[in-house]
């Protein structure tokens, strides 16, 4: 049983919303915690924070192939978000992959971000995908919720690894395709998956390469034969190394968020419920969830997401299952 | 002359006389403190029969920052001299001759700076330049790839060596401008063919530039490929040391021949110094080393065509500490006991005709071919720094030599065999260890501000301006490096001016994707435990690596990364030369588990305060855990204990897994009160 004290909790949560980078590094590593004793103190922290805080986040996802620069361009819009509003509070989540052997990963992302370190408008933390598919690691969403409560952007940068990566879409609000100069055979290649997630595409290392151009004329057209209104999307070209062409991006992702009406979590959560009923119980959990009336509707009469885990479990227990 | 009754044993002389060669340039890598005690090491050193300079800088100057500056300050004369300005010059060569002297100086991205110092110095005291003799090493690749005093990013390092050609050849025709460094990669863990082959890759890039730069003729440059120089490294398995030297002398050859069309057989010559291997001295039973460093001159010295120009030995107890004067005298009567006791300068090559040496020098020189190749292929040295090629090569290289170690399939005599041995009788008295004074700084720190009072500022400012100028518009940058110099700027002026038109530079750090070559009970037994631990505390452990300060060592920060990410951890690693503030802030900003230090550079009481204070601002301090690894003398440990470090790892800690339960019991010690977060 937990040994610190509700109060206790509460000055922590407490001192993460006056922005004390610790005790948001602590609340961050308790909701990466799935242990179901937690479940109790989890919901009375997200109560709290709705109450408390002033600040609902926007979820930018950023993703693409490792090596086109995903970490360079977070660095530098999140830099960009405080110059434009220094109001804002910026929390960067970087997901980095685990051996598939050891379990143990190298969370190399803080490497290629250079932040000012006593900027306290900004908050960056890796996570190891521990081996999970889609890109994101599965503490990610539960993460989100508190990161949602405490900044106003957050930006999650996703493994990298291809074109499996589809998970980010459940959680952001809009996805960044980052690309650098490639063939056009490469573009073809990526049309599936990966391809049909993205809100815009930015490629980046615009000013070295001479590909570039060619890359931004393949994927125009690429983009047609996947869906016909994905032509319209836009595509930035930038290059965050140097600083180029941010403003561009930085004013689409304002005005995405300016759009945004419902700062709730509702519908992810209904996702990422859904997901963990099937995680835990396979088809028959998911059957029984939709007797229930599905994962919306049961997290609404439980009366949080947290209470929904916590009934789910104990309908388990009381049927037996397996 | 009796030539028909040549002895195939004896060596003649141009004349068909029977002679002996001459000895090698014998040196000791020195300089610490400050300027004063520095010039009076040299004086003693070179009245006992030195017969070259070695110039050790402190970690401040080899990084372009003046001993002012806040990242210097607990450095400032720790593993070499502090220089500041010419004022500093002029005291450190004091009552030395420099037109008679032959001057190596172990300097890197500061090379053009500290040579324009060196010139500056020869103009005022009236010496005519081109008397100067002398290395400047100036190697950049190993920086990133092993040493770690880079500033800025390879594309503008690479112009200043090519502009110190450029201009060497004209004003200083007997200096070295540079000298091509494979020691240090053997240091990072290369075996003998990715010493030569990189070695070599890195010299063809460095040609490859001055020739595409098209400032030179054609004699120059031919004349420019014979000023190439290398620092080559010698290890214990001195049989195949000495073929790599061989093959070295053969493959140069080859590709002054056939890559520059380089007729003068004279200026085709493989030119090398040597430190021998110190990456092979061990802390236990630290008096072995006397033995080791003898077999490793050996390699260097036995075979006459692949016998080393200049040699330093290192001393008995480099392990431990920095060496003092007696102990680096000893090594120094090592090489004289060689040279002139000895018979060996009195034979042709030796192993000429030996099909057995003639065998293994081929398969070095073959396997060497193809790597360069891959390299040349890749788009030459530049391109396979800036991927991470070679450096996850060379970290691939250290963990299956470490794997090895730990396995027991390299035997190292007192470390992993034959542990049990009396106390070394050498280690009594001061413990055998030498410490900089640390009052010495301030004088340092004086010099320098009487310097900055007593300069014209004005022309400072000039100077300094013009120099920038240079920069942008590519003129060659050792004029107005002299300028400055002449007009008293500092190391760091001269190093920030050039950081604000290049930039600063950050290379790959080539552990991503790495593993140890170790699958045993103690492997499974600690993975075992990392997974209990995850399931009770729903992340994997986490461990922050951090090498503070401005040693660029990261041999044991790379093994511990590599070592706990193979256990199983979740590991932060960013790299070197980082403060401690920004350690410490990746520490609470990833609710580190553990905090793991990696100091060498003998500031690890300094550093490690100014950590411990940082993570008290941060209210951390009770809550993350330290460890410190790195060359720590045991006297220290109590003041170590006393900041709040948990456990102290020193070079007689090889064993990686178990270092790793180490740090897992501290983790599950210090997680005990903490229930919930």
């Amino acid at each position: 049983m937990p040994t610190e004290t509700k109060d206790q909790i509460l000055d922590l949560v407490d001192r993460t919303l006056s922005g004390h980078k610790f005790s948001i590094a602590k609340l961050i590593s308790l909701f990466e915690n799935t242990k179901p004793e937690l479940i109790e103190i989890k919901n009375q922290i997200i109560d709290y924070l709705k109450q408390k805080s002033s600040h609902r986040g926007f979820f930018v996802g950023i993703t693409g192939t490792p090596g086109v620069g995903k970490s360079t361009l977070t660095g530098k819009l999140a830099l960009k978000v405080l110059e434009v509003s220094s109001e804002s509070k910026v929390a960067i989540l970087a997901i980095d992959p685990s051996s598939e052997i050891s379990g143990g990963a190298l969370l190399g992302d803080r490497t290629r971000v250079r932040l000012p370190i006593y900027e306290e408008r900004i908050y960056f933390r890796s996570q190891a995908n521990d081996r999970e598919l889609g890109g994101l690691s599965k503490h990610t969403f539960s993460v989100s919720r508190v990161l949602f409560y405490l900044f106003d952007w957050i930006f999650i940068e996703t493994v990298g690894i291809g074109q499996s990566e589809i998970e980010i879409q459940h959680i952001a609000d809009t996805i960044l395709l980052v690309l650098q100069p490639l063939t056009g055979d490469q573009i073809q290649f990526m049309k599936a998956g990966i391809m049909e997630i993205p809100n815009a595409f930015v490629i980046n290392k615009w000013d070295q390469e001479k590909e570039a151009k060619k890359t931004y004329y393949t994927l125009k057209s690429t983009l047609s034969f996947v869906r016909p209104e994905m032509e319209k999307l836009p595509i930035f070209r930038v290059s965050a190394q140097k600083g180029l062409g941010l403003e561009e991006v930085l004013e689409y992702l304002i005005e995405e968020k300016s759009k945004k009406t419902n700062f709730r979590l509702e519908e992810k959560e209904a996702y990422y419920f859904e997901k963990w009923v099937r995680t835990q119980y396979g088809l028959k959990g998911l059957e029984i969830l939709k007797n229930f009336g599905g994962a919306s509707l049961f997290i609404k009469e439980t009366g949080s997401f947290d209470l929904a885990l916590q009934k789910f479990s104990k309908i388990e227990y009381v049927i037996q299952y397996p | 002359m009796g030539n028909k009754e040549r002895k195939r044993h004896v060596l003649y002389d141009e004349n068909g006389n029977p002679t002996k060669d001459k000895p090698w340039i014998f040196r000791t890598y020195a300089g610490h403190t400050n300027v004063w005690e520095s010039n009076k090491l040299y004086r003693g050193n070179l009245s006992r029969g030195q017969t070259g300079l070695s110039i050790a800088f402190d970690l401040p100057t080899q990084c372009g920052y003046s001993s002012d500056h806040p990242l210097a300050r607990p450095e400032i004369g720790k593993v070499g001299v502090p220089i500041n300005s010419l004022d500093d010059f002029h005291i450190l060569f004091d009552g030395i001759p420099i037109e008679e002297m032959n001057t190596s100086m172990t300097i890197n991205a500061t090379s053009m700076w500290l040579l324009a110092l060196y010139i500056a110095l020869a103009k005022e005291r009236g010496v005519e330049v081109s008397k100067l003799q002398g290395t400047t090493q100036n190697d950049i690749v190993k920086e990133y790839l092993a040493r770690g005093t880079y500033i800025f990013p390879p594309e503008p390092s690479f112009r200043l060596i090519s502009e110190m050609y450029e201009y060497c050849i004209v004003h200083l025709p007997k200096w070295n401008p540079s000298n091509i460094s494979s020691y240090h990669l053997q240091e990072a863990g290369a075996t003998p063919v990715q010493e030569l082959a990189y070695s070599l890759a890195n010299a063809i890039g460095l040609l490859d530039l001055i020739k595409e730069r098209g400032k030179v003729s054609e004699e120059q440059f031919e004349m420019i490929v014979g000023r190439i120089s290398f620092f080559v490294n010698a290890g214990i398995r001195f049989i195949e040391e000495m073929c790599k030297m061989r093959a070295f002398v053969e493959l140069w050859d080859e590709i002054t021949l056939k890559r520059y069309n380089v007729k003068n057989p004279k200026y085709r010559l493989f030119r090398y110094g040597v430190q021998v291997n110190s990456l092979g001295l061990t802390e236990k039973q630290p008096e072995n080393n006397a033995w080791r460093i003898l077999i490793e001159a050996l390699g260097v010295t036995l075979s006459r065509k692949a016998r080393c120009r200049a040699l330093q030995l290192p001393a008995w107890n480099e392990a431990l500490s920095l060496p003092r004067p007696w102990d680096q005298q000893w090594s120094l009567r090592l090489q004289q006991i060689l040279a002139y006791e000895t018979d060996l300068l009195e034979y042709p090559d030796i192993f000429d005709g030996s099909y057995v040496i003639e065998s293994k020098v081929n398969e070095l020189k073959e396997e060497a071919q193809k790597e360069i190749q891959k390299i040349l292929d890749m788009g030459g040295i530049r391109v396979a720094l800036e991927t991470g090629y070679i450096k996850s090569q060379l970290v691939r290289s250290m963990s299956e030599r470490m794997s090895k170690i730990n396995s027991g399939e390299i035997i190292v005599v007192g470390v992993n065999k034959w542990t049990d041995g009396l106390p070394s009788p050498l280690q009594a008295g001061d413990g055998g260890i030498f410490k900089v004074d640390p009052e010495s700084a301030k004088r340092t720190l004086e010099a320098l501000e009487k310097t900055k009072k007593n300069r014209n500022p004005k022309k400072v400012r000039e100077a300094l301006e013009y120099l920038k100028e240079c920069a942008r518009n590519g003129e060659n940058l050792m004029p107005a490096s002299i300028e400055c110099a002449l007009a008293r700027v500092t190391t760091g002026e001269w190093a920030d001016a050039l950081r604000e038109i290049f930039g600063e530079y950050r290379p790959p750090t080539g552990i991503e994707g790495q593993r140890l070559f170790l699958e045993d009970a103690k492997v499974t037994n600690i993975r075992n435990r990392v997974e209990d631990f995850t399931k009770q505390k729903g992340h994997r452990p986490r461990i922050v690596v951090g090498k503070p300060g401005l040693d660029g060592h990261s041999n044991g920060a790379e093994m511990i990364a590599v070592a706990a990410r193979h256990c199983g951890f979740d590991v932060i690693y960013s790299g070197i030369r980082l403060t401690p503030q920004e350690i410490v802030h990746s520490a609470i900003e990833e609710h580190a588990d553990i905090l793991g230090l990696s100091i060498m550079s003998g500031s690890h009481l300094e550093l490690v305060e100014q950590v411990m204070e940082e993570l008290k601002k941060h209210h951390a301090f009770s809550e993350i855990p330290v460890v410190v690894g790195g060359i720590i003398p045991q006297k220290d440990f109590d003041k170590l204990y006393e900041m709040g470090v948990k456990r102290i790892f020193t070079p007689s800690d090889y064993h990686l897994i178990e270092i790793m339960e180490k740090i897992m019991d501290i983790i599950e010690e210090s997680q005990k009160e903490k229930v919930l977060i």
